[in-house]
């Protein structure tokens, strides 16, 4: 019963860079990447290639362009082998520096053996904290490199105790003897919003994914207290807005039951993902009543662009777009407009997620609240021991001022279109990336500060779009092809049967058509199919019936949605902010007396491929 | 929870990376992996007495060693053991490396090194002992199996907790280098370490049991407790190996005892919560549960512990269901232990923890589910559901277990509905498993008790399938939205039925023919579950559509289901006209198309054999045999006169020997009978002729033996009882099953699971799964199971005093003695203490560790204690500061 067989590493061209065997005898790495190889792509994470010998479970995972194999022989849980995939990936990261290139691999194969060593012993996995790792794996940094020859310990924040340390340390998941010269703290809480709109601009689903970094470097071994708020008020807003929460083995797991927002834990050294969470940006609303099955011909009517920037605003979202279809004469062209709205960021924080909190406050009068971030209000320190306040670290994007950068509008298209002869950006930069089959938009950062800007002076809800782009579209199918289907027969099958049952099916008929031929269908049921079709060519109606019949055939072409991408520094959708980050002293060991750490907090909302909106 | 290192990415300009990236990709890749040397110089490198020389070597060898085959690296063996008895530990760690992966090409040679290894395992330093041992172990050499069974044995008896660690994960490996050598050495270490106090002990030996004596429950039994109170402060891995070690226990040891009570009083101890949290739940109810013990006292005296109330106090939810009986699973106490010390898990940020116990309470839920035991289930879905936020690799898995629970309980996971909306970044597996659970949801959505919340949740399902069909991101996902969305059909009221079929039928004008047969192939099925609603509305609408659909597969269905439904009204009948204009472009039809024309005009001739039977008995029994055989004669005429061939003949010679001289005689007056027969100019008999005949002449064999079996089966008019019987019969609906529903009998968590039969074919006995599946066993019979005695501690160990009279999870115990502990007296001791003094402390404690080794024996316990506490003096209080420190 081994959980991990073997580990194979490959870089970004297949070559296979790391073959580590844990145990029994699975397939070597030159026979089971063909195999994987083979699958179409995208390749799910686990494959069972029964030919083989002997026949493998094969789980994948690719990460910063290096592909991790692990070939099974036997039924294992498939999830604790792609989590020790990812722990191996992050143990290496941590080693050997971040982003995880071959070349890095490459160059430090003692430190990765000895990893691979003591991460899994014998098939079955042992130690995986990165603490513990930096305490059993021996390595020799290019610092040690060049004091040791000065018979000096290194000196770097990077420290590694230069004997082995005399034992182990208390708690699993801190080293032992961690020592910096400059105690610092940082929180960084980051937001991943996944919004789908849908074509009536009303929200499907509107949830942020929120992860809580946490960067301690801190002497000794501090115990620490990080008190999370909402700007709706107390603990209930907390526990009905962070909603799921998973967390790192060192929190308290009964403290955060007692007071919800309170997380009470002794840090790994280094940074390390303290907690993760959602939030339910539809809180309070719910789907009641909202979601109403859409109906096709709402599509691109003012209506629905009104709704898509009202319902970005009232979600809080920064950047919405909406997707008109078959525009033009044969229907050919679509439209997408990007809108911003500024305020949803800066209210965000008082008002609107007051809302978000379950408060019975409308969530209309979001935009209503004074504009006051309140993140930054410093945090109190508590006690006689008066500590740093925070302080927002990065320059750009401040709390104060949340900026949004890097928009991306993407717009996926159907296979079936060859090639957009026109795109038209208002602002911006827009390009057909034939390869996946996307529209990409690009819009500079300098261009947002400016849309954003306008957007604040005029102050309209997202009356207007910020920017739009338009593109026509040119299908496989040449125009040529459907003059000849137009001619139907004449006998068709519907005219026929009207002939046989005397038009009684006409009466009983409960749908709605949209085909031209069922409306003729039934207002002419005496007339036969011949008489019906040459009654309706006349010329008018001929060229009109081919401008619909286009426009029919275009529609296959149009996209069926787009999807913004974004990132906005200094403010979180869901409006939780960290109140205090205290270290208590009397718990707390190894920190000098009067050391107050620095500390920072650093909020990001992203929108990683993630407010999609329907058409 | 996300990994660290995409959190990195995003809060790191991604500028900086991609810069980073490519300054890496240009300049360090020919540069920094040292260029291989030629053997001769490595192994002067590794003989050198510069210990830099040694570092180099040592690395170079390993680089080869990790991409190169054994054969490259193992001429050097002698050279690296030379140097595991070299005093810097990096050089020892890099020799470790290379001795396990080489040790079992070279096995004599290695035989050299264990002598210095040996010496390590009394090394002063735990850790030492703990990677010596780990090495040794590692060393796939038969011959020194007893050596290693002996240091295991040794380190078993540690008293540093790494070393015992260590020593419980040689055990398997030991065991695999030579079964034969002493399991009952190997057992007892694995027992002794069971019952190990120290939490991260127990799960590797857990994990050595595992893999070495699965088969011996019964040592399980005094670890049990222990275990579970052990569970929430384990690594990771050791949780997840427990819990499944645990599930099998649970389903081996603890008898399904369900008893049928009568309901009393109607909100007597309601607890809506159901599973209250530990210990809090017993406190808040203490009314509840006096009742309850009158109430018990009638039929239930069996067990008298606290335990039980507690479980039974729990029970009370079910009091409020409607049925006038009850069926209460009574839970052991102990099983009840489990369950309540391992909610804390669900907060774990690994999957794989989750998924184990979702398994768990699964396992004690099924087959037939109570209330009481449901809610730790329902309690899982919450934090699988969130299992969404993972990496895509890890999602697709979940997703995998997800359905799988909800195929058997839907109802938990239908507030999560908005979770499994489709994103254009999915891929393709993962759009399909939520295809797929959007359809069980929607089946699910609407209790009958709340009508009021499952209505949205249908609209956002069906409109999230309208998207799938509608974005067309790839022809295999709209055919799998096609068919959800006819399983939604099934499952809806009439008026969302409809609005589905009219979805499914606008898919009809799709380019992709494949699409349109998969749709059509959908609309049949919900034709044929209501037949009376759908007759003269949807199949005509099909068949209009004849006209324009262009693939033959879905004009073959069209037609199918025109004869199949389309006579069902003889007074309001299309099948003939259809039939009328179908044959027309009979010659250019596909040959599929070609045997539904056939079989529809055989329909309709029946059809209409059917009604007109009355009046043509009349006619008959006026024209007494000559009608018949006119009519007879109006199909054999073709036949005689038009083919004649030979294999005709022997179609003539087996069945209609005696009509054929009949018919022969009457040859002649061949337009006599027919004028004079009122049926004969009928249309539909004329146009069934006419088909035969499109039918006789053509390419297929297959068709003209169709076009033979019908005739003869309709070739006497006055008897269609064979003809109907055969035609007309009812079809049966074909069962739509849910993708996943193959894979559904297998545990979760497993990848049979996720990959479903291996075989695939019929042969394979399901429920087998990959090699290595193990399924979970049934329910120990009432009467069957271990005493449950066995499961008390013997003797008062730590976690058992702690843990006594009532079973709160340690980490609550620590917690409160944590509180405990005055708050002066932590504060004089430590505040003054230097990080200096501190670590003089912990080296001294070291030493006397290692001059304490010889009394091991006696004072085990409290050393260990010192140990992973690490402190000396103030040992009460550190001992509570710890304890704090551990919480979770």
């Amino acid at each position: 019963m081994t959980d991990i067989e073997a580990l194979y590493i490959f870089d970004a061209h297949n070559n296979c860079i790391l073959e580590h065997v844990y145990a029994s005898r699975p397939p070597p790495a030159r026979t089971v990447l063909p195999l994987y190889l083979a699958h179409p792509s995208p390749r799910p994470s686990l494959l069972h290639l029964p030919n083989t010998t002997p026949p493998v479970l094969l789980y994948s995972l690719v990460q910063d362009q290096l592909l991790f194999l692990s070939p099974h022989t036997s039924d294992t849980e498939p999830l604790l082998v792609l989590e020790f995939l990812h722990r191996v990936a992050d143990a290496l990261e941590d080693f050997l520096g971040s982003p995880l290139l071959a070349s890095r691999i490459e160059s430090r194969y003692d430190v990765v053996a000895q990893l691979l060593g003591e991460m899994c012993d014998g098939g079955l996995v042992a130690s995986t904290e990165p603490n513990a790792l930096r305490d059993l794996v021996s390595t020799e940094s290019w610092v040690g490199k060049v004091m040791g020859g000065l018979g000096l310990p290194g000196a770097s924040s990077f420290k590694h105790p230069v004997g082995p340390p005399p034992s182990l340390p208390p708690v699993p998941w801190r080293r032992a003897n961690v020592r910096h010269t400059s105690n610092e703290l940082y929180v960084d809480i980051v937001e991943t919003l996944l919004v789908t709109l849908s074509p009536s601009g009303l929200p499907l689903r509107a949830t942020a994914n929120g992860t809580i970094a946490f960067t301690a470097k801190v002497s000794g071994v501090p115990d620490l207290l990080l008190s999370l708020t909402c700007a709706g008020g107390g603990k209930q807003a907390v526990e009905k807005t962070v909603r799921l929460p998973v967390f790192h083995p060192c929190v308290r797991l009964a403290r955060w039951r007692e007071r919800p927002g309170t997380l009470s834990f002794v840090p790994p050294d280094g940074r390390f993902v303290l907690a993760g969470y959602e939030v339910d940006l539809l809180a309070g609303r719910g789907l009641g009543g909202d979601v109403d099955i859409p109906t096709p011909n709402a599509v691109g009517s003012k209506g629905g662009s009104s709704g898509a920037a009202a319902s970005a605003a009232k979600l809080n979202i920064p950047a919405a777009v909406e997707v008109q279809t078959g525009l033009g004469p044969s229907g050919s062209e679509f439209e997408v407009s990007l809108f911003l709205s500024p305020r949803s960021m800066s209210s965000s924080a008082s008002s609107s997620s007051s809302s978000l909190g379950g408060a019975s406050t409308p969530s209309g009068s979001g935009g209503s609240g004074g504009g006051r971030p309140g993140l930054n209000r410093g945090l109190s320190s508590s006690g006689s021991n008066p500590l740093a306040a925070l302080s927002s670290f990065s320059s750009a994007g401040t709390s104060q001022a949340p900026t949004l950068s890097d928009i991306l509008v993407r717009i996926p298209l159907p296979p079936s279109v060859k090639s957009l002869p026109e795109i038209r950006p208002s602002r911006g930069e827009a390009m057909f990336a034939a390869a996946d089959m996307a529209v990409e938009w690009r819009i500079a950062s300098r261009e947002v500060t400016g849309l954003m800007g306008a957007g604040r002076s005029g102050g309209g809800r997202g009356a207007a779009p910020a920017a739009t782009l338009r593109c026509a579209v040119v299908g496989m199918v040449s125009d040529d092809e459907d003059e000849e289907g137009e001619e139907e027969d004449g006998d068709a099958v519907g005219g026929g049967v009207a002939q046989w049952t005397g038009g009684r099916v006409a009466e009983t008929w409960e749908y709605d058509d949209p085909s031209a031929m069922a409306v003729s269908y039934q207002n002419e049921p005496a007339l036969t199919g011949q008489n019906k079709k040459r009654a309706r060519k006349d010329a008018v109606e001929k060229e009109r019936e081919r401008d619909e019949r286009r426009a029919k055939q275009n529609a296959v072409l149009m996209p069926s949605g787009a999807i913004v991408s974004f990132q906005v520094k200094g403010w979180l959708a869901s409006g939780v902010r960290v109140e205090s980050l205290n270290v208590d002293t009397r718990a707390s060991r190894g920190l000098g007396a009067g050391v107050t750490p620095f500390k920072g907090v650093k909020y990001l909302t992203v929108s990683d491929e993630g407010v999609e909106s329907r058409c | 929870m996300e990994s660290i290192s995409r959190i990195s990415g995003m809060l790191e300009a991604a500028r900086d990376l991609t810069l980073e990236a490519a300054h890496g990709a240009s300049t360090a890749r020919p540069a920094r992996p040292p260029r291989p040397l030629p053997l001769p110089q490595l192994k002067k490198l590794l003989e050198s007495r510069s210990e830099r020389d040694v570092h180099d070597g040592l690395r170079r060898v390993l680089t080869m060693t990790l991409t190169a085959p054994r054969s490259a690296t193992l001429p050097l063996f002698t050279s690296v053991v030379n140097q595991i008895a070299s005093p810097s530990p990096l050089t020892r760690k890099l020799v470790y490396a290379y001795l396990l992966a080489h040790a079992e090409h070279a096995p004599d040679t290695a035989l050299l090194s264990i002598n210095s290894i040996q010496r390590a395992l009394s090394d002063p330093n735990p850790q030492a002992r703990a990677t010596a041992l780990r090495v040794m172990s590692g060393i796939r050499v038969p011959a020194i199996s007893g050596i290693v069974a002996l240091a295991i044995k040794r380190g078993a008896a540690d008293m540093h907790a790494s070393v015992r660690r260590a020593a419980a994960l040689a055990c398997p490996k030991c065991y695999a280098l030579d079964p034969a050598t002493g399991p009952s050495t190997l057992e007892e270490v694995i027992a002794q370490l069971l019952v190990d106090k120290a939490y991260w002990v127990a799960g590797a030996a857990v994990a050595a049991w595992r893999a070495v004596c699965p088969d011996r429950w019964e040592m399980l039994h005094p670890a049990y407790r222990g275990l579970v109170r052990k569970l929430v402060d384990m690594d990771e891995w050791g949780q997840i190996v427990t819990l499944r070690v645990l599930t099998t226990y649970v389903r081996r040891c603890f008898p399904r005892r369900v008893k049928r009570v009568r309901k009393q009083r109607v909100g007597a101890g309601v607890d809506e919560k159901g599973v209250t949290e530990a210990g809090a739940g017993a406190k808040n109810k203490v009314a509840t549960e006096d009742d309850l013990k009158n109430f018990y006292g009638e039929d239930d005296d069996t067990q008298g512990r606290k335990e039980q109330e507690d479980a039974e106090g729990d029970e009370s939810s079910t009091f409020d269901s409607p049925e006038n009986y009850d069926e209460i699973l009574q839970l052991d106490p102990d099983l009840d232990l489990l369950l309540r010390t391992s909610l804390p898990l669900l907060q774990s940020r690994n999957s794989a923890v989750l998924v184990a116990l979702a398994r768990l309470y699964s396992a004690v839920d099924s087959p037939t589910s109570t209330p009481q035991t449901s809610t730790y289930l329902d309690r899982a879905v919450g934090p699988l559901v969130a299992l969404l936020r993972s990496p895509v690799d890890i999602q697709l898995i979940a997703l995998h277990n997800i359905v799988a629970l909800a195929l058997s309980r839907p109802a938990p996971f239908v507030p999560y509905a908005a979770h499994f909306v489709q994103r254009a970044s999915d891929p393709e597996p993962v759009s399909q498993l939520k295809l797929e659970l959007l359809t069980l949801l929607f089946a699910a959505s609407r209790p009958p008790s709340t009508p009021s919340d499952g209505t949205p949740t249908r609209a956002l399902i069906l409109a999230e399938l309208a998207h799938a069909m509608r974005a067309r991101r790839s022809p295999a996902l709209v055919s799998a939205a096609v068919r959800a969305l006819a399983r939604c059909a099934r499952a809806a009221d009439p008026t969302t039925a409809a609005y589905c079929l009219r979805l499914l039928l606008a898919q009809l004008r799709a380019p992709d023919a494949r699409l349109v047969g998969e749709t059509l192939e959908c609309v049949r099925v919900l034709v044929q579950l209501d037949p009376g609603a759908h007759a003269r509305t949807t199949v005509v609408r099909l068949a209009r559509s004849l006209d324009g659909a262009a693939a033959p597969m879905a004009r073959a269905c069209i037609v199918w289901l025109v004869g199949e439904f389309a006579g069902l009204d003889p007074a309001d009948n299309i099948a003939a006209d259809v039939l009328r204009v179908l044959v027309k472009g009979f010659a250019d039809e596909d040959e599929s198309v070609k045997a539904q024309i056939v079989l529809l005009a055989a329909k309709v001739y029946v059809h209409w054999l059917n009604v007109t039977k009355d009046e043509r008995e009349g006619a008959e029994a006026a024209a007494a045999g000559k009608d018949r055989g006119a009519q007879q004669l109006g199909e054999q005429q073709s036949s005689i006169n038009f083919l004649g061939g030979e294999d005709e003949g022997g179609f003539a010679d087996n069945v209609f020997d005696t009509n054929a001289t009949f018919t022969t005689t009457n040859a002649t007056n061949d337009d006599g009978p027919k004028s004079s027969d009122p049926f004969a100019d009928h249309p539909i008999p004329l146009l069934w002729q006419h088909t035969l005949l499109l039918a006789r002449y053509d390419t297929s064999y297959d068709l003209r033996d169709r076009a033979r079996l019908y005739r003869a089966l309709l070739a006497t008019p006055s008897s269609t009882e064979l003809a109907t019987l055969l035609l007309l019969a009812p079809k049966p609906i074909p069962h739509a099953p849910s993708p996943s529903e193959g894979h559904q009998h297998y545990v979760l968590g497993s990848a049979s699971l996720v990959v479903g039969e291996p075989g695939g074919g019929a042969d394979s006995v399901a429920g087998l799964g990959l090699p290595g599946y193990e399924p979970l066993p049934d329910w120990v019979e009432p009467g069957r199971e271990p005493n449950p005695k066995l499961r008390d501690e013997g003797r008062g160990d730590e976690y058992s005093s702690e843990g006594r009279g009532a079973h709160v999870p340690a980490s609550e115990k620590l917690d409160e003695a944590a509180a405990a502990q005055p708050a002066e007296k932590k504060a004089n001791g430590l505040k003054e203490k230097s990080l200096d003094d501190w670590l003089e402390e912990s080296e001294g404690e070291q030493e006397s560790e290692r001059e304490g080794s010889e009394e091991e024996e006696t004072e085990t316990e409290e050393e260990t204690e010192e140990e992973t506490s690490e402190e000396e003096t103030e040992e009460e209080e550190s001992e509570g500061e710890e304890r704090d420190r551990l919480i979770r």
